[in-house]
């Protein structure tokens, strides 16, 4: 028997292997997700591509956008490692990407925001709430979460409002929230009211006796504390704060808008969180809970799902007002968007320079279950500028 | 509060969070006493513990059988990490075994966070554990006085252990010489597995203490215990019992003291400053605060 050389082996291989993977239509949006399946950015991004598959295939099924442009959504692990993020970008950008989603973490989503940037394709980070990102990228690089300054507005209005004059922060310099007490501080101080304490804790460490044993010493002594802590720092914090027994009210902010957060039980009540939406009988996020659970069989545990949501509706938004998947135009397009209805809240990119203006919702913890104090836009007179 | 009240505060809070730094360095010290390894996955024997405890509640088993089942889960586990990782490597060298260790962390996170969630799951404590009693003008928490206490009756425990039992006996002498513990008679799988079990005891109490402070537990949450074990083993001199408990304990009074002394602008570096203490220290004595070579002196 012949042998058959093996370069034309390879070759029919080749071949095969490229009939395979359907290529996608002119018409097609492509979408390159670069995020983060596995490791410690895991949390955020698994929920919210859910919310984006399930916008996905809701278009899809209605025919596409507008009936004509179906969304194929390429994704790559990107392991919650900013160098491996940037590769996946590069390489779904190189794929044909006319859209690059990055993680919900400003630090890997910059490095593959520059590549986006580079090539001219529009990227949205999944949920990273620093207002910095746009400005360390650039003109391509949008987030799609309410900002830490837009959502400590809120909540310090609030804190204002209800009475409060003396405010302690607790803070950490290696969380996501690294800047957020200190945006709080600004608008407190801005309206009147005193910091009269800060103290830094270590992510992770789930002790803060010594910090815990401060706010009692301090004087005059703090009347509401605002954290950015989160899981697992803040349940841990608010344990020995009320364990103390301090009873001072506590401000959190997205982080905690965590299912761990309503089964902590009396340590818990009354504490109030800023957050992207509320989802009350007949809204847009209660309509969309109602849909994931049909699609999925379970409730979402998290708002990252809806915010995967709003993503692609506002992906939706922009290929209808381009009328075109081509990446230029499509840019163009996010950057006049005004009032997209998303799962969460109205989004608006026009007029901004890459974070959407969007209502906050300020949640409260009542019995476990969560009740809304109010959801508004902020004023942007008193919105603090990003600092980096 | 006066400033003396504040002090002895703090060093109420330096014993509790120093016990819990010492349940789990001597975890890390009773597998190194015995093979010479650190095992790096011993974080993720408390995550399992945490994942037993949340699908106890949700399997409405018994309350008062859940601390025992999470125990007896976390023994299992570092029994079986034994059997199936680390005896088809008896005899490789310390950095196989290392690097071993590290891999079978990594695969356990991967798994919790692909069969389980990639997110926390909730473990809600009873409202009893989370609460603080006065002695006093003093508030010390439930959570605190348990951890100072686990630390002192593990510690007693495990000495009667070593000191009263063939097999107790038996890891002593391993620790010390273990081609000679052989020619003995003593059988090698036993006496590490027994090393390993322990360890997986102690993984699990201080697993316990963890989920009740932070309410939660989380694919990657094994990564910090362990590092802490590792700085307070190091610290008391590793593989010497003794000088765990004690590594444990100076690592807790340094973070405690250092939070409630520094002032609020030097403290992001507080870690920083703690880990520069720890070097500082073994400058003076590279071997540890206890460190002899291959002791075992609970």
């Amino acid at each position: 028997m012949k042998r058959v050389p093996v370069h034309i082996l390879a070759a029919g291989l080749a071949g095969l292997i490229g009939l395979s993977s359907i290529p996608a239509l002119a018409d097609d949006l492509v979408v390159g997700a670069a995020i983060s399946l596995t490791g410690g950015l895991a949390y955020a991004d698994v929920p919210a591509q859910k919310g984006m598959q399930l916008a996905i295939d809701e278009i899809n099924a209605a025919g596409g956008i507008g009936g004509k442009y179906k969304i194929e959504l390429k994704l790559k692990d990107s392991r919650s490692d900013p160098a491996q993020t940037s590769v996946a970008a590069q390489e779904l950008i190189d794929d044909g990407a006319a859209v690059l989603v990055t993680p919900c973490d400003a630090d890997p989503s910059i490095g593959a925001g520059q590549m986006a940037q580079a090539a001219g394709v529009a990227a949205f980070s999944t949920c990273a709430s620093s207002p910095s990102l746009p400005l360390a990228v650039g003109d391509h690089m949008f987030t799609n979460f309410p900002g830490d300054n837009v959502q400590t507005t809120v909540s310090a209005k609030y804190a204002i409002d209800s009475g409060y004059k003396n405010a302690y922060l607790l803070m950490s310099p290696d969380t996501s929230y690294t800047m957020l007490p200190n945006y709080f501080k600004t608008v407190f101080e801005k309206l009147g009211g005193k910091v009269v304490g800060e103290d830094n804790y270590s992510m992770g460490q789930q002790d803060f006796s010594a910090q815990v044993t401060k706010i009692k010493s301090l004087s005059p002594a703090a009347d509401v504390i605002m954290t950015g802590a989160y899981e697992p720092d803040f349940p841990a914090f608010i344990k020995q704060l009320r364990a103390a027994g301090i009873t001072a009210p506590v401000i959190g902010s997205d982080g905690i808008d965590s299912p761990t957060t309503f089964a902590l039980g009396d340590v818990a009540e009354g504490v109030v969180f800023s957050t992207a939406g509320f989802a009350a009988p007949g809204n847009p996020l209660d309509a969309f809970n109602k849909k994931y659970k049909a699609a999925t069989g379970s409730d979402p545990d998290t708002i990252y799902i809806a915010i995967g949501y709003d993503l692609v509706k506002v992906l939706e938004a922009a290929v209808l007002k381009a009328d075109s998947v081509d990446r230029d135009k499509v840019w163009a397009a996010v950057r006049e968007l005004e009032n997209v209805q998303g799962a969460t809240s109205t989004i608006t990119y026009k007029g901004t320079d890459g974070v959407p203006l969007r209502q906050v919702a300020l949640v409260k913890v009542v019995k476990g279950n969560r009740e809304l104090v109010l959801q508004e836009a902020p004023d942007p007179a008193l919105v603090p500028a990003p600092k980096l | 509060m006066a400033e003396m009240e504040i002090l002895i505060q703090q060093c109420v809070n330096a014993l509790s969070l120093g016990g819990t730094y010492a349940l789990l360095a001597l975890g890390l010290a009773v597998v190194f006493s015995v093979l010479g390894m650190i095992n790096f996955a011993h974080g993720e024997i408390l995550t399992i513990a945490g994942y037993t405890v949340f699908f106890a509640i949700v399997g409405n088993v018994p309350p008062i059988l859940i601390v025992p089942l999470a125990l007896l889960v976390a023994m299992a586990t570092a029994a079986l990490m034994e059997r199936i990782a680390f005896r088809p490597l008896r005899g490789a060298n310390g950095t196989t075994l290392l690097i071993t260790s590290f891999a079978v962390s990594g695969i356990l996170q991967m798994l919790f966070q692909n069969l389980i969630s990639t997110r926390p799951r909730p473990v809600p404590i009873s409202a009893s554990l989370t609460g603080a009693f006065n002695v006093g003008p003093f508030h010390i928490g439930v959570i605190q006085s348990l951890s100072i206490f686990a630390t002192f009756a593990m510690v007693g425990l495990l000495t009667l252990f070593l000191k009263r039992t063939m097999l107790g006996i038996a890891i002593r002498a391993a620790a010390v010489d273990f081609p000679t513990t052989r020619l003995m008679g003593l059988r090698a799988n036993r006496v590490i597995l027994a090393a390993f079990a322990i360890s997986g005891l102690l993984a699990g109490v201080s697993g316990l203490l963890w989920i009740a402070q932070r309410g939660s537990v989380d694919p990657l949450m094994g990564f910090l215990p362990v590092l802490k074990a590792f700085i307070a083993a190091i610290l008391g001199g590793i593989g010497n019992l003794t000088g765990a408990v004690i590594g444990g304990f100076f690592l807790g009074a340094i973070e405690i003291g250092l939070q409630a002394v520094l002032p609020e602008s030097v403290q992001p570096f507080r870690d920083a400053i703690a880990l520069s203490l720890v070097v500082l220290v073994l400058l003076y004595r590279p071997q540890g605060l206890f460190g002899a070579a291959h002791s075992v002196r609970p």
